[in-house]
């Protein structure tokens, strides 16, 4: 039997529009090592204790719902577990790794507070509608590859063909990594106008997988806005579940535009 | 503005309909739901008491079901997963990966199995064919080598956030008002009729009393509290089951047990990470259900049999979800059809409301379609169903269009 934790989660409860002054709500409970954040704001809502508004959806790290601010360091609730809380961890972005905070009674402090940048609809629930509000809505979402070492895959029945730019026969499909969670936009330090990593990545692949479409793309990163703001601070890198690595994709930009302009 | 589509028509509303639904659930269902109903004129608001897909919906491992886990058991069901399939790779194209499946059988129970799955699967309309392990093996490489027999089928897998959310894009931008995070408290049940519900926002608790012609209760497994709501007896079983990601993707192809349906026999991909599900069992009460963390080593053991070394992987994540099955039951539900039903409430004294209960999530559109021809019906208003005719916009679009 795993050893259980004791915790204080408290969780900062803005009603957004609404006008009620911020306020940080109070929440013991003990949680098993492997249980993620998530799991523990489930539980206490489960036992109908008034927990301030979250998002989330499919609890494994897919969907990009559940970011929040978890000692001071944006993350996935659903993949921040009970024991990475109880031992040493970071509370700014790439700091030091810091033994967690502790009430005398052995309690372990856990923050929790909306994603920045983002408009709070209530609790720690945020609207992320600033992430796409810069980028064109058909950014492609799948990506068709050859599986290289595999056979070829039979093809889709006859009845779903689809003017899809994105199928070659035979090919595999597969959904982009970026799950749209925010959390590069949130941790981002870039205080000027700055369409931000999300939409900078998203556009870099879509020119990547569609030649056709650079110099569309390009004009986007070109503005003032677009990929010139980024001092590469890498902290979108950093905070990124997926590994999609935004400072890559906006480097990858900056070096094409000025090959563009030499040329 | 830059599209990615050639053809990408936009839904519109060609005749207006003098009536207010209001839909409780703002699962897959739901969106369907709020996105037909407005194609086809009404007027519609939408409750639902978290975030949008928060309860059964976005938890889903993602099958896009070619009904062939179903044929043996219900050709109609079978048949409906194949079409539906289909017309969702027609409309949400962008939220599919489609690259097919494979039905492993591993030992000669299961082979012997092998041809009557394929007979049913084809008198479903499913194009099921056997092929040699060796074949099969060539295009996932992860089947186990000691497979007797493996069979192709149309299988996919979708994203369970996105593919939804383009509903409520899609609803949205036809006029639907979306509320998410507003609780339904209350049903107003006046001389036999259902003709309000009041709401309550989870922070400043905040009161709104919404009238309206017609309500579908469009909330899954939590359609028996919903119901209550209304003085109904709605008969649903939520039944949670636990899954299990490891991280890698093992396989572009969802990789099935070749048996009747079962604890542990499918295993999805979903982009770097495979997917083992599911469990059964039955709960009262359908919120905030937690994964029986017991059960990940035996989905690990299931895993392991389909494809050799899946549990080395490191786990990603275990989570539970509950299905909203239909009816009631004293065994674990697996007796229990996975088929779905939109009830009437008319005959129980409540006229103006609906539950739509059981159904899975590949068959979104239709369990739409069936309740909004009910809704149709029981207001004496003639509107067809269109929603097989559009491509749905962007999920991205629900998002960028406002917070409320």
């Amino acid at each position: 039997m795993s050893q259980r934790l004791a915790f204080l989660l408290l969780i900062k409860n803005d009603c957004g529009k609404d006008g009620q002054a911020d306020a940080w709500l109070e929440f013991t409970l003990e949680a098993e090592p492997e249980d993620t954040v998530l799991d523990m704001l489930e539980r206490l809502r489960g036992e109908g204790r008034p927990v301030p508004a979250y998002r989330h959806s499919c609890h494994h790290g897919s969907c990009g719902s559940c970011g929040a601010v978890i000692d001071g360091v944006p993350a996935l609730m659903c993949l921040t577990r009970a024991f990475s809380l109880a031992a040493p961890h970071a509370r700014t972005i790439g700091g030091p790794l810091t033994e967690p905070a502790m009430e005398k009674d052995g309690r372990i402090t856990v923050r929790l507070e909306p994603l920045a940048k983002m408009e709070v609809l209530e609790g720690i629930a945020v609207h992320p509608g600033r992430l796409f509000g810069d980028i064109p809505d058909g950014l492609s979402y799948l990506v068709c590859s050859d599986a290289k070492d595999k056979a070829e895959l039979p093809p889709e029945p006859e009845a779903s063909s689809v003017n899809m730019r994105t199928i070659q026969k035979g090919w595999r499909q597969r959904l982009e990594a970026c799950i749209e969670c925010g959390l590069c936009v949130a941790v981002c330090p870039i205080k000027i106008p700055f369409i931000g990593p999300y939409a900078l990545a998203a556009i870099n692949r879509e020119r990547t997988k569609y030649p056709a479409h650079e110099k569309d793309m390009l004009a986007i990163a070109d503005k003032p806005d677009g990929a010139w703001p980024c001092d590469r601070h890498l902290y979108c890198s950093m905070v990124c579940p997926q590994a999609v690595y935004p400072a890559k994709h906006i480097q990858l930009l900056k070096n094409s535009l000025l090959r563009n302009r030499k040329s | 503005m830059y599209l990615y589509f050639g053809l990408m028509l936009k839904a519109e509303v060609s005749k207006r309909q003098d009536a207010r639904i209001c839909i409780i659930g703002g699962g897959g269902t739901g969106a369907a739901m709020a996105y037909d109903l407005a194609l086809r004129g009404f007027s519609v608001i939408l409750l639902e008491q978290g975030e949008l897909t928060s309860g059964t919906t976005g938890r889903h491992h993602g099958q896009l079901h070619s009904g062939a886990r179903y044929a043996l058991g219900d050709r109609a069901i079978a048949r409906e997963c194949m079409e539906e399939s289909l017309v969702l790779r027609r409309i949400a194209p962008e939220t599919i990966e489609y690259n097919g499946g494979v039905f492993v059988a591993i030992n000669d129970e299961e082979a012997d199995y092998a041809n009557a799955f394929v007979n049913a699967c084809q008198e479903s309309g499913i194009p099921a064919r056997e092929v040699q392990v060796a074949e099969a093996r060539s295009w996932e490489p992860a089947i186990n080598h000691k497979a007797k027999k493996t069979v192709w089928v149309p299988d996919g897998s979708f994203d369970a956030f996105r593919l939804p959310l383009a509903f409520f894009a899609a609803a949205r931008q036809l006029g639907a008002d979306i509320k998410p995070f507003c609780k339904v408290t209350e049903i107003e049940v006046k001389a036999g009729r259902a003709v309000a519900v009041n709401t309550q926002s989870l922070c400043g608790k905040k009161e709104e009393k919404i009238c309206c012609d017609y309500i579908v209760s469009a909330s899954g497994a939590w359609a028996g509290m919903v119901g209550k709501l209304a003085g109904l007896d709605v008969p649903i079983s939520p039944a949670p089951g636990t899954m299990l990601a490891v991280q890698g993707r093992i396989s572009d192809m969802v990789l099935s047990r070749l048996a009747p349906p079962g604890d542990g026999d499918i295993l999805v991909p979903q982009r770097g990470l495979s997917i083992i599900g599911t469990t059964q069992s039955l709960a009262d009460n359908p919120d905030c259900i937690l994964p029986d963390k017991k059960e990940a080593a035996f989905l690990l053991e299931r895993a392991d049999e389909l494809a050799p070394g899946f549990s080395k992987r490191p786990v990603h994540a275990v989570w539970a979800a509950a299905r909203p099955l239909a009816g009631r039951t004293s065994g674990d539900g697996r007796e229990i059809s996975r088929d779905f039903a939109v009830l009437s409430h008319a005959e129980e004294g409540v006229a103006g409301m609906a539950s739509l209960i059981g159904g899975k999530a590949t068959v979104l559109r239709a369990m739409a379609e069936k309740a909004a021809d009910l809704v149709c019906k029981e207001l004496g208003l003639d509107a067809v169903c269109r929603t097989r005719d559009y491509v749905l916009p962007s999920w991205r679009s629900f998002y960028k269009a406002g917070s409320r």
